[in-house]
C-alpha cells in the first residue's frame, strides 16, 4: 500500500495536532504504531540509531522539564508529545521521496517553486557539503589548525574552516543557480512531472484522519466511543 | 563553410571588469567540427563559451559589443534557458551543476522543464544514459554514482536535449588520465554517431589529439589563431605563448619542420609520427 505524497503532508500535519487534542493513551498507540510502521518499513542500524536518537533527545526534554519544576506526568507528555510529532516527519520521510513531498506542496499546498526546490537541493548538497567540510578541515589542519583549548577558543578557531567552507557553498550554489536557469528551472518544473493519483488508501487514510480530528466534537455526541480513546 | 556559432567583432567585459575580457573577436565554429580551446589561464576561453550560450552578458551581466549568432540567429533577446536547447553547455564543476537526486530526474530535469511528454521524457532518458554508459541506472541516488559516472551524468543531461552543439570546458581537468581517455572516447563517438559540433576547452591537449578538427587558441582575450588543425599549427608553434600548449608530439613536429625545411602530415600519435619519420628516413640527429 503506497500512499500519496499529499496524504502523507496531511497526515504529518494531522499527528502534530492530534497530540495536543487526543489523549494520551491514543498518542501513546499512535507512536506504537508509528514505531512498528518504521520499522517495518527499513529495518536497518540507520533507522534504529534515527529512532535512538529522537529517544534520547526526548529524555533530554523530559529531564530539562523536571528540572524546571514540572510534574512527572506533565513532562512526560510533553516528551510523547514531541516524539510523536517527530516520529509523524521521519515516517513521511520514510515512505515518501522527497521529490513528491516537494511535488505535491507546489501542486496542492501552492508553494512557491522555489521554496519547494530548496527541499530537494538541500538533501542533494549534503553529502557535498560533508566532503567538502572534511577536506577544508584536513587543508587547514596542515595549515596549523588545532581544535585544542577551552569552548570559545575552540569555537573560534573553528572560524578558519567555516570561513572558506561557506566560500565555497556560494560559489557552488552560483554554479548551480546557472545550470538550472539553462535547464529551464521555473513554473513547469512540477507542472510538468508525472501526476501522483490519490488511491482507495489515500481516501480510507485521509477519511480517519478527518474522524481523529474532528474528536472533540463528536466524542461530546456519541460518549459510548469514549473507552475506545 | 558552415558556422554553427559566428563572433562577430565581439567584446566583452564584466560587470567591475577594468577592461574588456574579449577584444574584436571574430570567429565562426564549423558545423560537425570537434572544435578545441587553447590558451594561457585567463586568456579568456571560459568567457568565450559563456558569450556561446548567451550566459554573458545576458544572465550574468557585463557590458558588450558586437554580435554572436548561434545557427544564424542572434542570441540578443533570448532566454538562456532556449539557447541552451541549442547549446548544452557542461560547466568546469560539473559536481554542482547536479540539481536532482536520481540519475533520471538529472537527465529529465530540462526536458520536464520544456514540457516534453512523459512518454518521450522516459525515451530520451533512457537512450541518453545508455550512450554514455550507464545504461539501467535511472534510479541510482547521485551519490551512488562515482565521480566519472556523475561527469558522465552530466553529459547525458546535455545529450538528452538533442543540442547541435556542446560545449565543455575543462571535462576532464579532476580525471586521472585513464579516465580523462574514456570521456573522450566517448565524446568522439557521440559526435561520430549524431554529428553533434563539440566545442572543447582542454589544457591538456593530448587527450584530444586523435578527434579533434578545429582549433582555436585565445591569447589577451583575442583570437590568436583559429581554423583547421593542419592550418594552425605553425602560427601556434611560432608564437612563444602559446606553443608550450601545444601536445608534445607537435612540438616536436614543429622542431622536426623548423631542422629538417620538411613538412610532416598531422601526426595523432605516436605511431603515426614514427611511420612517417621513417618513410621519410629522418634518423636521430634529425637529417637525411
Amino acid at each position: 500500500m503506497k500512499l500519496n505524497a499529499t496524504t502523507w503532508i496531511i497526515v504529518t500535519l494531522a499527528v502534530t495536532a492530534w497530540v495536543f487534542i487526543l489523549p494520551v493513551k491514543t498518542v501513546a498507540c499512535i507512536l506504537v504504531m508509528q514505531l512498528i510502521l518504521l520499522l517495518y518499513i527499513k529495518r536497518s542500524k540507520t533507522m534504529l540509531a534515527a529512532i535512538g536518537g529522537l529517544c534520547v533527545f526526548t529524555g533530554m526534554m523530559i529531564a530539562l522539564q523536571l528540572l524546571f519544576g514540572s510534574p512527572l506526568d506533565v513532562s512526560l507528555f510533553g516528551g510523547l508529545r514531541m516524539l510523536v510529532m517527530t516520529l509523524a516527519f521521519l515516517c513521511m520521510l520514510a515512505t515518501t521521496k522527497i521529490q513528491s513531498i516537494a511535488k505535491a506542496l507546489v501542486d496542492r499546498f501552492h508553494m512557491p517553486v522555489e521554496y519547494a526546490f530548496m527541499l530537494t537541493t538541500a538533501l542533494r548538497f549534503v553529502p557535498n557539503f560533508l566532503e567538502d567540510s572534511t577536506v577544508t578541515l584536513d587543508a587547514q589542519s596542515c595549515r596549523g589548525y588545532s581544535n585544542r583549548g577551552n569552548v570559545f577558543k575552540r569555537l573560534w578557531s573553528y572560524l578558519v574552516v567555516i570561513r572558506p567552507l561557506v566560500m565555497r557553498a556560494v560559489a557552488k550554489s552560483e554554479t548551480l543557480a546557472l545550470s538550472m536557469e539553462l535547464r529551464g528551472f521555473g513554473a513547469n518544473t512540477y507542472k510538468n512531472m508525472p501526476k501522483d493519483p490519490f488511491h482507495a488508501a489515500d481516501i480510507v487514510v485521509l477519511a480517519i484522519v478527518v474522524i481523529l480530528s474532528t474528536y472533540p466534537f463528536w466524542i461530546k455526541r456519541v460518549p459510548a466511543l469514549l473507552p475506545f480513546f | 563553410m558552415n558556422p554553427v556559432i559566428e563572433f562577430d567583432h565581439y567584446y566583452f567585459q564584466y560587470i567591475n571588469g577594468k577592461e574588456p575580457v574579449l577584444r574584436n573577436i571574430n570567429l565562426q565554429i564549423e558545423k560537425g567540427s570537434f572544435t578545441v580551446l587553447i590558451g594561457p589561464s585567463g586568456a579568456g576561453k571560459t568567457t568565450l563559451c559563456k558569450s556561446m550560450t548567451g550566459i554573458l552578458p545576458y544572465y550574468m551581466g557585463g557590458s558588450y559589443a558586437g554580435e554572436v549568432r548561434v545557427l544564424g540567429a542572434s542570441t540578443k533577446g533570448k532566454k538562456v534557458s532556449d539557447l541552451a536547447m541549442q547549446v548544452g553547455f557542461m560547466m568546469e564543476d560539473y559536481e554542482s551543476q547536479l540539481v536532482s537526486l536520481t540519475a533520471a530526474e538529472e537527465v529529465a530535469f530540462a526536458l520536464v522543464n520544456h514540457g516534453f511528454p512523459p512518454e518521450e521524457t522516459g525515451a530520451r532518458v533512457s537512450r541518453a544514459l545508455a550512450e554514455v554508459g550507464l545504461p539501467g541506472r535511472e534510479n541510482y541516488q547521485l551519490d551512488e554514482l562515482s565521480g566519472g559516472q556523475r561527469q558522465r551524468l552530466a553529459l547525458a543531461s546535455l545529450l538528452a536535449v538533442h543540442p547541435d552543439i556542446i560545449v565543455l570546458d575543462e571535462p576532464v581537468s579532476a580525471m586521472d588520465p585513464d579516465g580523462g581517455e574514456s570521456l573522450y572516447a566517448l565524446i568522439h563517438k557521440i559526435h561520430e554517431t549524431h554529428g553533434t559540433t563539440f566545442i572543447v576547452v582542454e589544457h591538456r591537449v593530448e587527450f584530444v589529439l586523435p578527434y579533434m578538427t578545429d582549433l582555436v587558441a585565445v591569447q589577451d582575450g583575442r583570437i590568436a589563431a583559429a581554423g583547421k588543425c593542419e592550418d594552425v599549427v605553425p602560427a601556434l608553434y611560432a608564437n612563444p605563448v602559446l606553443r608550450p600548449l601545444l601536445p608534445d608530439l607537435w612540438q616536436i613536429k614543429g622542431g622536426l619542420e623548423a631542422r629538417t625545411g620538411r613538412h610532416f602530415g598531422l601526426w595523432r600519435n605516436v605511431a603515426e609520427a614514427v611511420d612517417e619519420l621513417h618513410a621519410q628516413n629522418i634518423r636521430k640527429e634529425g637529417r637525411p
